[in-house]
């Protein structure tokens, strides 16, 4: 009895691994436009997302996506190539490497510095 | 006695950082006036190829026009500044002719097209871009937007808003090193 609940056990455990980590898109080619456009910001407009915009060229934008989605590419994929055309800036979420990285780097850089600033000033009063 | 000091400093650092801002804020282009080059420059040209919107005329692809150079004029027929580079590129395209190739794509339909030629003259290959799959490969704005295309494919520039012929000859001068 005990050796059927540890096989069961491994099992479900094994089951749940490998659901965890199937990547698994059950987005629809309409879903997938929609998040690729949001992701991407127009850039006639600039301040709004590719998705929003009714400018010419995000109509434009959301026409190729569909192309592209359509004839089997990746997000990525598609995404690359928009920004080979339009450049990085069209991207909404700003790149982890390069000089973009610093948006992620300087916030956390700045909030451990303050704090321990704020450390040793507080050490140094109570000393006083 | 060392508290105020401390929070002098603190107050001191502070007041740098702020005053760097401000010194960045206005010495820095207002975001609308700044104009990005465009990706393409220095690479392979998009590919341009496609039914023309006088279908009496075979179609065109960039990559079978080797040996020039080409102007690649992205225009619609609703946008004034083409009209008023219009006059431009043809004088261009008659003085520059076996020298530099002009194609031009529209953006808002064959027919439309067909009766801007007509109207305001101009016989070099113009593409029908009805669904904006060339605008977007080649990272059209608005038009007007053209780009220079040297013998190789290889993007050389990017002109954002209407061309003029002396603008076209100094860029030609300038890439060509004479």
């Amino acid at each position: 009895m005990r050796r059927l609940v540890w096989a069961l056990l491994a099992v479900v455990v094994a089951g749940a691994l490998w659901y965890g980590t199937t990547d698994r898109d059950e987005r629809t080619a309409s879903e997938r436009a929609d998040d690729i456009a949001a992701d991407l910001r127009c850039p006639f407009c600039r301040s709004e997302s590719v998705r929003d915009s009714q400018a010419d060229v995000a109509q434009n934008m959301r026409a190729e996506i569909a192309r592209r989605i359509a004839d089997g590419e990746s997000d990525d994929e598609i995404v690359d190539a928009l920004v080979a055309s339009y450049g990085e800036t069209i991207v909404m979420t700003p790149s982890g490497s390069g000089t973009a990285s610093l948006v992620w780097v300087l916030p956390v850089a700045a909030l451990v510095g303050g704090l321990a600033a704020l450390a040793f000033a507080f050490r140094r009063w109570r000393s006083t | 006695v060392k508290r105020p000091r401390t929070a002098l400093l603190a107050a001191a650092g502070i007041g740098v950082v702020m005053a760097v801002l401000v010194v960045v804020l206005v010495v820095a282009d207002p975001a609308t006036e700044r104009r990005s080059e465009s990706p393409l420059v220095g690479k392979p040209a998009p590919e341009l190829a496609g039914a023309q919107v006088d279908d009496t005329r075979p179609s065109y692809d960039l990559a079978a026009t080797d040996g020039r150079f080409t102007l690649v004029n992205f225009f619609a027929t609703w946008c004034f500044p083409c009209k008023v580079e219009h006059p431009e590129l043809v004088r261009f395209a008659e003085e520059y002719d076996g020298a530099v190739d002009v194609v031009s794509v529209a953006m808002d339909g064959a027919e439309p097209a067909r009766a801007f030629f007509d109207e305001r003259g101009g016989d070099w290959p113009v593409v029908d871009d009805d669904d904006g799959a060339i605008s977007i490969r080649w990272g059209v704005l608005a038009p007007p937007e053209s780009f220079l295309v040297a013998p190789d494919g290889t993007v050389l520039s990017k002109i954002t808003g209407g061309v003029t012929f002396g603008g076209l000859e100094n860029l030609l001068a300038r890439v060509t090193g004479g």
